[in-house]
């Protein structure tokens, strides 16, 4: 009896199925083996693929694109270090060696617009294998392959040749791939700009925030004016103007977004949302911007918070005085996309510093911001638009778009219709309207005069590094401006990742 | 308790009885002897045979150590227990015979605990060690670990940090991972947990093995390839029931010696003044007159010291009756730490109780709950989490107090004109004030039974639970906080984590063991089955109303991301099987094999197969041996086997989604989700294969035994998260890769110097562990860490650098020498251009980093010396390690030049000029970060430093009451030192042992060992013991 008992007990034991035992999947993921089957995951997965556009412009492009022109310096502090990333952009030396760049701010922009192209890959592959409806679908592929374009065009941009993927990467194997040509990659930007100009909702119908079949024609448009294919890009730009969605708003100020309010309006064709708060929405670009160190008391008036805290370190993004005085008399938006503030520990005999007023909007708590971030506004549609006319020829046409923009600015009508004159007055507008917009380095870059702007500028802060906010007896490093090339490296730590480049 | 404890003691003396009256009746010849009969520790000891030699007559003794014996003078009579040398004394005209015996140090007789099962230790073919609790049982301290110190060749031990109950890192034969755990796998009476032996009662513990090659853990599989730690928990084996109380008390302290000189506030102050001046700048007001802070000191390291109490109690009761056995052991430890506000406690209990029901049948229960509360400010890690850090790091004219004396500062920020940067939150707030308390409770229980159905064959069928509650809080009030940089008022956080995990183990095996002639098998069949599954919340809130009020409700607002469920689960099935045979005890072989299929591998290569075989020949059973009369002992092994490492995590093999990456449009917030990762289904197990070659050794009599292996494995598809192009839209792809070659030498030797009263024997051990990386990803050969490399051909895990050669001294020096373009200058610091390009450069494809430094020892070793004479004893144990270097990395900022923390002392001889150059260690201050920047932020070979130490970890005496009352059977008291001095040339901190990893909060793993970010400092220990058994 007991024995039977016993050897019934160890066959008990003994027995499980070990295929059911051995399977223990993901409880607090979801995983890929259960995602992309429905709509609201392709939702989501598009949802995400705008994410990275945030720590884009927050945190690179005002660095690559703005601090690394002749807009926007640095605020030098001699007292404090680690500032040689920062630096080593707004002095155009950046160290760069075999094509190659250790740079920090370099790497991470690169590494944010592959995520965008990562995610968007994703969502482009599985789409068309599950069923849903048709305007929905088209809509989602149009907002992905917008952003796949977009961040495409950031790349080409500023590198040039880099690898190109368009379908998600399944191995290890696959991760690194040899480097496209410039043309092939804007063979496939224009594909997908193009494709998403169907695809997406107009303004109208299209949820705030996200982007349009409007902002996909004026991509599509920027990069015929990249590659001055003017005709195409009148074409689209006329498009836009034609549609009936957009319009400047009346006053310049209010064409950017307040800290909660005045978002994606009339005038907006896309901008970055934020969105303030404790969720990792909000931004705090301003605090990227101002002078520093600054005291509670002499933030306080500019971001209205209730709890000031000292800016310390070295700050960016002066604006220089060569922005300061590019503005023709008489324009509105030079007060408002400048201001001053008085710095009483500052080391510099004048106490008083500019800094970018664009984007200081009155906010709750500090370093938390709300306001959004404008990719692209009618205002720059109209002076697009303004520009290929004049490139073709057609001055006269061109007038009455340039002239918008400067009537709304306080400005007299431009008159001119030699085409060279017109020219210098629309990248004279163009500068003054798209300050701090991450604009500048690539019309430097487009237009050809890059190289001669930036030499000229850099032997002036050479030559009086005071006024480009030096504490006096500071110097500008000796390398300084020794490296002005049209393209960044490619990020050194990919570099090391892949064998191609 | 202690009214079976009446029966016993009165079944004992009826038996007694029984046996005078049979004795009176029959052999009135004789005298009667009578006597006690004590062990050499003076405790009396029950149930020894006390038998007449040539007869079949005998007694045993009682529940008091005593015997009586009617014996003829002239006959010889024979002391004999278990454990213990049998001694004779012939009957003369005495009446008392009392006798000490001696325990049997006849090593090579013991038996030992090897996996699933025990052998004769002169049996064994594989590479184990053991060490009983006798060895160890005076070491005042609360971890098992930190009583292994120094005992075991192959095994490094070492103490990372002083915090009580934590830290110990213990890795045998040098194995290491890349991304896996290297934890070896403890297995407590036969029972697999799924954590360490930290918290575990050292009480508790009967013996240790420690399984070191391939054959003796390839049992246990796809968990062996670090080794295998058996303990063996206090069972009842002496007759009749023991009792014994230990106890100490002690004070801890922290040593000056070792502690990081810091500039005191009048030496900060002149360093500022001349950095000032050096730059040709104004000096600011609060640096002009430095001997103003002369008396006005803040040492604010010291401020978090304070020296601390430690105690402990244990009682053990144990029986053995006829048929059944039993163990208790009672523990409570108290230790509160050497930082303000740290206090540990730990309360368990454990009962162990066998019963036979049956000649056939035998069941067990053991059952072990324990309770630890441990309340540990943040003293550990970098300026986020590390007080003890950033109390080095606080400007020490910043007052600890305010000017009443009394009242602890809030903060401390001096105008930014003085270079201030950061405010400085009051460390001794963050020691006193934050809570950051975790209790656990954890059962570990087993049950089995065992049955005999025939004579050979052993059939046992055991059930095991591990049940783990663990209760984290952590409040951070306004008032204070543990990083640099935060003003305070502060916004107070309260963190919420608790955690249950529950494993369990079903395991059934058969042991068929029979002897044909001279051939003996044992074979051994298993199945198991073993789950885990842990699941926790964890609820972060943040903006409290009040301090005094930190519940979840309390918060303004529930941070969302640090708010989860967190479930972990894995599975595993196993089949294994062993041969062990043996002819005449001379020639040996094992054989194993066991098959584990994991829930963590990989749906495509779930089962894995790790088989061993051994040999072994007992070369002093040979007649050629024998001859040599001077060796008592001579044995060969070989060993080699294929073992795992499944610590790659629950769900490496999975592509996970994560859906919290939102966004937001307008004002609404949109959900969004991200593929994060890459699926793998052929994820699996790391492979080990190792060879063994030992020789065990004994000589004279076994005075002298000695153990040499060598070995060397091979540690094949190491889980990797293999970095990627980002261009692939993820960071990595989790993969088995790679190739680490090991190997090395282990030397033990224990020899008895002297004998007779005096009584001296020495235990010493060294250990030289190599590795090299053979293979990483293909198309990849060397992966850097922040400070490290490990590259193919090279060893694991080198620190890397640039080599300083002091600094530039003058303009002709800075002229003709290799640069930082634009940022060297006079007095800067000159590196080596390692490329000859001319200039030098940080990273990218000119680097002129090199491998600088190796955190791994050339030999680690310990030294046991143990005592007696009379009733007095004593033992030294020392552990030391040779040629391995830390990463002092705390220099990054104690040697900031830019004057931002306080500064180390050595900074006072920094470059100041042409003629005042300093020591060549530190730079000129002038230029700021674009100068100073270079020798802070470009990791360089000043900051590598000799971390060879020699620790006398441990000094007792003790003297044994030499007779017992009444009472106690015996009593013993003792005083001992832990942690008695550290002999080591290392600058960098107080503790060598020290190898925080990666950024010091966990991560980097072990491709980032030997940094030194100033952890917890190992205090020493004054302590006063006593030990009674009753």
């Amino acid at each position: 009896m007991k024995k039977t008992l016993i050897t019934a007990l160890f066959m008990f034991l003994g027995l499980s199925s070990c295929k059911d035992f051995l399977t223990v999947v993901p409880e607090t993921n979801l995983s890929t083996a259960i995602f992309f089957t429905k709509e609201a995951d392709f939702q989501q997965a598009v949802n995400a693929a705008y994410v990275p556009l945030r720590p884009i412009t927050n945190d690179r492009a005002w660095l690559l694109g703005e601090m690394h022109s002749d807009n926007a310096y640095y605020y030098r502090n001699i007292l404090f270090g680690a500032t040689e990333q920062q630096e080593d952009i707004a002095d155009f030396a950046v160290p760069t060696a075999n094509g190659v760049t250790s740079n920090v701010h370099v790497l991470n922009q690169y590494r944010l617009d592959y995520q965008i192209i990562g995610r968007c890959n994703q969502v482009l592959a599985a789409i068309d294998k599950v069923e849903f409806g048709a305007e929905s679908k088209n809509n989602l592929k149009g907002q992905a392959q917008f952003l796949r374009a977009y961040a495409y065009f950031e790349l080409v941009r500023y590198f040039g040749k880099v690898p190109m993927h368009l379908t998600p990467v399944t191995n290890r194997q696959e991760a690194a791939i040899a480097l496209s040509e410039v043309e092939a990659i804007y063979t496939q930007i224009i594909k997908d700009a193009t494709a998403a100009i169907t695809g997406l909702l107009p303004k109208s119908k299209q949820e705030p925030g996200r982007v349009t079949s409007g902002t996909a024609r004026m991509l599509l448009a920027n990069v015929y004016m990249v590659r001055k294919n003017w005709g195409e890009a009148e074409k689209l730009l006329k498009e836009i103007v034609a549609s009936g969605e957009y319009k400047l708003m009346p006053d310049f100020n209010d064409a950017f977004s307040t800290n909660t309010g005045n978002k994606n309006n009339i005038e907006s064709m896309f901008e970055v949302q934020y969105q303030e708060g404790a969720s990792g929405f909000n931004g705090a670009i301003i605090y990227n911007y101002l002078p520093r160190p600054m005291s509670p008391e002499e933030l306080k008036p500019i971001t209205g918070t209730s709890n000031p805290q000292p800016l310390t370190g070295e700050g960016n993004g002066a604006p220089t005085p060569d922005l300061i005085n590019s503005f023709e008399a008489g324009d509105k938006r030079k007060d408002a996309t400048i201001a001053y503030v008085t710095i009483a520990g500052s080391l510099r005999a004048n106490k008083v510093f500019p800094y970018n007023k664009k984007f200081a909007k009155t906010h709750s708590l500090h370093g938390n911001t709300g306001n959004n971030f404008p990719i692209y506004r009618y205002a720059e549609a109209l002076l697009f638009l303004a520009e290929a006319l004049m490139e073709q020829g057609k001055t006269a046409e061109a007038l009455p778009y340039l002239n918008q923009v400067r009537t709304r600015a306080g400005l007299p009508d431009a008159t001119t219709t030699a085409q060279a004159d017109l020219r210098k007055q629309i990248y004279q507008d163009r500068r003054s309207e798209l300050a701090f917009e991450n604009k500048r380095w690539f019309d430097l870059v487009r237009t050809g005069t890059a190289v001669e702007v930036i030499t000229a500028y850099g032997q002036k802060v050479k030559a009086n590094p005071v006024e480009y906010y030096y504490p006096e007896g500071a110097t500008v490093r000796s390398h300084a401006f020794s490296n002005i090339s049209l393209l960044y490296g490619l990020p050194a730590d990919e570099a090391a990742l892949s064998p191609h480049f | 308790m202690k009214s079976k404890f009446t029966i016993h003691l009165n079944r004992v003396y009826a038996m007694g009885g029984t046996f005078l009256l049979i004795l009176f009746c029959s052999s009135f010849a004789f005298s009667q002897i009578k006597g006690t009969i004590t062990g050499s520790d003076g405790a009396t000891l029950v149930g020894v045979n006390v038998s007449i030699k040539g007869t079949n007559r005998g007694t045993q003794t009682g529940a008091d150590g005593t015997y009586k014996i009617d014996a003829a003078k002239g006959s010889v009579l024979v002391y004999s227990f278990v454990g213990f040398t049998a001694k004779e004394v012939t009957v003369g005209d005495q009446t008392e015979i009392n006798v000490t015996l001696e325990l049997d140090e006849k090593l090579l007789g013991e038996v030992v605990v090897v996996g699933y099962g025990s052998q004769l230790k002169k049996n064994v073919t594989g590479a184990v060690q053991t060490v009983g609790a006798k060895e160890i049982k005076d070491i005042p301290v609360s971890q098992i670990g930190q009583k292994l110190q120094g005992q075991l060749a192959g095994v490094q031990i070492n103490q990372t940090t002083g915090k009580p109950g934590q830290g110990m890192s213990i890795r045998i034969r040098g194995q290491l991972s890349v991304s896996a755990g290297s934890d070896p796998l403890y297995v407590i009476d036969g029972f697999p947990i799924t954590g360490d032996i930290g918290a575990m009662n050292p009480d508790e513990i009967e013996d240790i093995s420690i399984l070191k090659d391939a054959s003796s853990t390839s049992l246990y599989g796809s968990r062996a390839a670090n080794g295998v730690v058996l303990i063996t928990t206090k069972k009842g084996k002496s007759a009749g029931t023991t009792v014994s109380f230990n106890t100490f008390a002690g004070i801890q302290q922290v040593p000056m010696r070792g502690r990081i000189k810091m500039l005191n506030a009048e030496e900060f102050a002149q360093f500022k003044k001349e950095s000032y001046e050096d730059a040709g700048q104004a000096v600011p007001v609060e640096f002009q007159n430095p001997s103003q802070y002369r008396d006005k000191n803040n040492d604010w390291y010291d401020a978090l010291i304070r020296d601390a109490p430690v105690q402990s109690y244990n009682l053990t009761v144990t029986t053995n009756r006829e048929k059944a056995r039993t163990s208790f052991v009672g523990g409570v430890f108290n230790q509160e730490g050497v930082v303000l506000n740290n206090t540990y406690k730990r309360y368990s209990l454990r009962m162990n109780s066998e019963y036979d029901i049956s000649d056939k049948v035998t069941l067990g229960f053991n059952v072990a709950p324990q309770y630890v509360f441990d309340n540990t400010p943040r003293t550990d890690g970098d300026r986020g989490t590390g007080i003890l850090f950033n109390a080095l790091h606080t400007w020490p004219i910043m007052p600890i107090y305010e000017a009443d004396g009394k009242t602890l500062t809030l903060f401390n920020r001096f105008p930014a004109s003085t270079g201030n940067i950061f405010a400085y939150p009051n460390w001794v707030r963050a020691a006193e004030e934050l809570v950051n308390e975790t209790t656990t409770t954890n059962i570990i229980a087993n049950a089995y039974i065992q049955y005999r159905p025939i004579k050979d064959l052993v059939l046992k069928s055991t059930f095991n639970i591990e049940m783990l509650r663990s209760k984290f809080f952590f409040f951070n009030p306004s008032t204070a906080t543990s990083a640099i940089n935060v003003a305070i008022p502060t916004t107070a956080v309260s963190i919420r984590q608790n955690f249950e995990n529950l494993t369990w183990l079903n395991e059934n095996l058969a042991t068929y063991t029979k002897s044909i002639n001279d051939h003996n098998f044992e074979l051994l069949a298993g199945f198991s089955q073993q789950r885990f599954q842990q699941e926790g919340t964890r609820i972060q809130a943040d903006t409290y109303a009040d301090d005094r009020l930190p519940t979840i409700q309390g918060a303004i607002n529930i941070n969302r991301g640090g708010t989860q469920s967190q479930v972990q689960e894995w599975a595993l099935t196993s089949v294994l099987s062993r041969l062990t045979y043996n002819y005449k005890g001379k020639y040996l072989l094992t054989a194993a094999v066991r098959r584990d299929g994991s829930s963590r591998f990989g749906a495509d290569n779930r089962w894995g197969t790790f088989p061993s075989v051994s040999l072994g020949w007992v070369l002093s059973d040979e007649s050629f041996i024998k001859s040599m009369p001077k060796i008592s002992f001579a044995k060969l092994r070989a060993s080699y086997g294929v073992i795992g490492n499944n610590n790659i995590g629950n769900y490496t093999p999975y592509a996970l989604i994560n859906n919290t990456v939102n966004a937001v449009f307008g004002n609404t917030v949109a959900p969004g989700a991200v593929v994060t990762s890459l699926a793998n289904s052929r994820l699996g197990w790391e492979t080990t294969k190792q060879l063994d070659l030992g020789l065990d050794l004994g000589l004279f009599n076994d005075r002298i035994t000695f153990v040499y292996d060598y070995y060397t494995k091979r540690t094949t598809n190491l889980l990797y998260s293999v970095q990627i192009a980002q261009e692939a839209g993820f960071t990595n792809f989790n993969d088995n890769i790679g190739e680490i070659k090991f190997w090395g030498h282990e030397f033990a030797l224990n020899t008895r110097n002297t004998t007779g009263k005096f009584k001296w024997s020495t235990n010493a051990n060294i250990s030289i562990n190599r590795n090299k990386v053979i293979a990483l990803a293909d198309g990849i050969d060397r992966v850097y860490g922040t400070f490290h490399i490990t590259q193919v051909g090279k060893p694991f895990g080198q620190f890397y650098g640039h080599i300083s050669q002091g600094m530039y001294l003058n303009a002709e020096d800075l002229k003709n020498s290799p640069q930082v373009p634009g940022r060297s200058v006079v007095g800067s610091i000159k590196l080596t251009d390692q490329n000859g390009d001319g200039i030098i450069t940080n990273g990218g494809d000119f680097d002129d980093r090199v491998i600088m430094g190796n955190p791994f020892p050339k030999f680690t070793y310990g030294i046991v010396n143990n005592f007696s004479y009379g009733n007095w004893d004593a033992s030294i144990v020392g552990s030391g390690s040779q040629g391995n270097q830390l990463l002092v990395r705390h220099i990054y900022s104690t040697a900031n030049l830019d004057g931002v923390f306080n500064l180390v002392e050595g900074v006072k001889y920094r470059f100041r000029s042409e003629s005042n150059p300093g020591k060549g260690m530190y730079g000129t201050t002038v230029g700021g970060g674009n100068v100073t920047g270079i020798e802070r932020d470009w990791m360089n070979s000043r900051f590598v430093a000799d971390a060879s130490f020699f620790t006398i970890k441990n000094v007792t005496i003790g003297y044994t009451i030499p007779r017992a009352n009444k009472v106690f059977r015996s009593a013993r008291i003792y005083t001992s030192i832990q942690q008695l001095y550290v002999f080591t040339k290392y600058w960098g901190g107080p503790n060598p042992e020290t190898s925080a990893q990666g950024d010091g909060n966990g991560n980097g793993g072990n491709l980032s060992q030997g940094i030194d970010f100033s952890n917890y400092p190992v205090p020493r220990t004054f302590t006063l013991g006593i030990n009674l058994n009753f």
